[in-house]
């Protein structure tokens, strides 16, 4: 069986600033991947770059066999006197990442701050469309059912959680194949953390494979196959499920690491 | 002021102000989404006029107003994406891209503008409007040709407006204009909906353009004016909104009116820009805007 995401020695950051370096990481069919890890290390980024926002300087992202990065390094700086980008081209397209059913939850996205969640929600299932899968609104609504109170407020007068929440039935909506979910949880009142939590197991169930970034190890625990140790910009541990430590060990480690 | 003369002047600025957000709007448009700004902006303008004259203008093509309308129209879409393509594009990941495009967009809005004066000389033309004869309401009256400018701004500007609110392509334009990276990872395609969006900004300006020809002497740098307006209105109105500079568009129409009734056409720029101004000052993301949006 081959994978469903492979990435390989992939290195990235926001020019000209390196973030992260030589990230390999795969995730198998019907898999949930943690990662955990300090703030600032380079996660989030990690993940823009998987889903195309951001172009990686090296390395090769395959999604169900078909490369998402175009081949080869990044433009050498030959080019720094030529300040014309019509023949460069794009090492990733996003559009196209989505498109093969990659699909990004960003981390605490204000989304479109003047639409409300019903326009919101009417273009949100536009890329499974066209990619020919078929979308379940009822699905989403039942698991987020706060939403459909709010169907005509504008997006900037939702609270911190229902934002999370409509950008998670976005990216369902999307029909992942792999869910990205970037902190679901950051920054929320305990029970809205919980609310958030259960719809991630949720999803799970349903079967959906996820990459789930987040600070809680117990929560991380009760949902990933393996989980991802990234600091300083790549992945310096990988743990399966029975060997993740209790949150005071592996802090101690890391901080420990840090200091040697 | 006795009454008739202030319905009068108020009949004017109404009547500018319907042309001003005809032509804000595309500005606007473009500001927000592709977060720019267009100094070429007038110069779609005075080439949608040049090219609605070639077409309509018993001198030339001779093909009636209505169909120079629509194809100066689809012309300038067309010369917009391009123009998008060539001059914009290309210094969309550059960190300074907006100082970029202020460059580019002047470059490239003399390239047209000499480039009128090449196709169809310096000297004077107009463009006829197919009514004649005068509309009244009550004490207001305004002339047949303004009547069909109104009829037919509102009648744009309310079908875009119905385009933007409703439409999935509508709705996704806005999305990037927004927040272009969560439109990425919606799977939105934005390279399209920029040039969309450019395009359908330079479609309003040449409509504009073929009123504006129609009510003064064309000559290929009469764009300036009318980029400039746009620019007080854009600023004015703030664009968090589409509906700002629309707003703003009638109130510019109207000051300009009785500020040219009460100082004189002379000093009525002055006033315009005192205003820009102090609105810059006071409140800068403008009247009808909100602070989290500027550019
Ligand atoms: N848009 C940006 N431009 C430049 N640097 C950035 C940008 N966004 C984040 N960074 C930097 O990249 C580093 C990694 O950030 P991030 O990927 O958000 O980490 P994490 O998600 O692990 O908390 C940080 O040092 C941050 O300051
Ligand atoms: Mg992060």
């Amino acid at each position: 069986m081959t994978a469903l995401l492979e990435v390989i020695g992939l290195s990235g950051g926001y020019e000209p600033v390196q973030i992260f370096k030589d990230v390999n990481l795969t995730v198998g069919a019907g898999e949930c991947v943690g990662f955990f890890g300090p703030n600032g290390h380079g996660k989030t980024t990690l993940m823009k770059t998987l889903s195309g926002i951001i172009d990686p300087w090296a390395g090769r992202i395959v999604f169900e066999e078909q490369d998402l990065a175009a081949p080869g390094e990044r433009k050498a700086r030959r080019s720094r006197n030529l300040n014309y980008d019509i023949l460069v081209r794009r090492r990733m397209d996003p559009k196209k990442v989505a498109r093969a059913g990659l699909i990004h939850v960003a981390q605490g996205s204000t989304l479109f701050p003047d639409m409300t969640v019903a326009e919101i929600l009417s273009i949100a299932p536009g890329v499974a469309l066209a990619a020919g899968r078929k979308p379940e609104p009822d699905a989403v609504f039942s698991l987020f059912p706060r939403l459909k109170e709010r169907l005509q407020s504008k997006s900037r007068f939702l609270s911190g959680g229902e934002r999370q929440m409509l950008s998670m039935a976005c990216g369902l909506l999307a029909v992942p194949k792999l869910m990205i979910l970037d902190e679901p949880t950051l920054g929320l009142s305990p029970k809205l953390r919980q609310e958030l939590a259960d719809a991630v197991h949720a999803i799970r169930r349903a079967g959906t494979p996820i990459i789930l970034i987040d600070q809680d190890i117990e929560f991380l625990r009760g949902l990933v196959d393996h989980l991802n140790v990234f600091d300083h910009g790549s992945i310096s541990r990988r743990l399966t499920n029975a060997q993740i430590p209790d949150h005071e060990t592996l802090m101690a480690e890391l901080f420990g690491r840090r200091q040697g | 002021m006795e009454l008739s003369a202030f319905i009068a002047v108020l009949t004017g600025g109404l009547v500018l102000g319907v042309l001003y957000s005809l032509m804000a709007f595309g500005l606007a448009l473009v500001w927000t989404t592709l977060g720019i700004f267009n100094f070429a902006h007038g110069a779609f303008i005075v080439l949608g006029a040049y090219i609605a004259w070639q077409i309509g203008n018993p001198d030339a093509f001779g093909l009636g107003f209505l169909v120079s309308a629509v194809v100066t129209v689809i012309a300038m879409f067309v010369i917009g994406v391009i123009f998008q393509f060539l001059l914009v594009k290309p210094f969309e990941r550059k960190p300074n891209i907006v100082l970029l495009t202020v460059i580019t967009t002047l470059a490239g809005a003399t390239v047209l503008i000499n480039l009128i004066n090449v196709m169809w000389g310096p000297r004077s033309k107009q463009i006829v409007l197919p009514a004649s004869g005068d509309l009244s309401l009550g004490l207001f009256r305004i002339t047949a040709n303004e009547g069909l400018m109104v009829l037919i701004v509102t009648l744009t500007l309310a079908t875009l407006g119905w385009f933007l609110l409703k439409t999935p392509l509508g709705r996704s334009m806005r999305a990037v204009a927004q927040n272009r990276e969560a439109a990425q990872l919606m799977g939105l395609n934005v390279p399209l909906l920029y040039a969309a969006t450019f395009g359908l900004a330079a479609a309003l300006a040449g409509l504009a353009g073929v009123f504006i020809g129609s009510i003064r002497f064309m000559t290929p740098n009469m764009g300036d004016d009318p980029l400039q307006k746009a620019l007080v209105v854009v600023i004015l109105g703030g664009v968090a909104r589409f509906t700002s500079p629309i707003y703003a568009a009638f109130l510019v129409g109207i000051i300009e009116a009785f500020s040219t009734y009460a100082v004189g056409l002379y000093w009525t720029p002055a006033v315009l820009f005192v205003l820009m101004i102090a609105v810059l000052v006071v409140k800068p993301e403008g009247l009808f805007g909100r602070r989290e949006r500027s550019v």
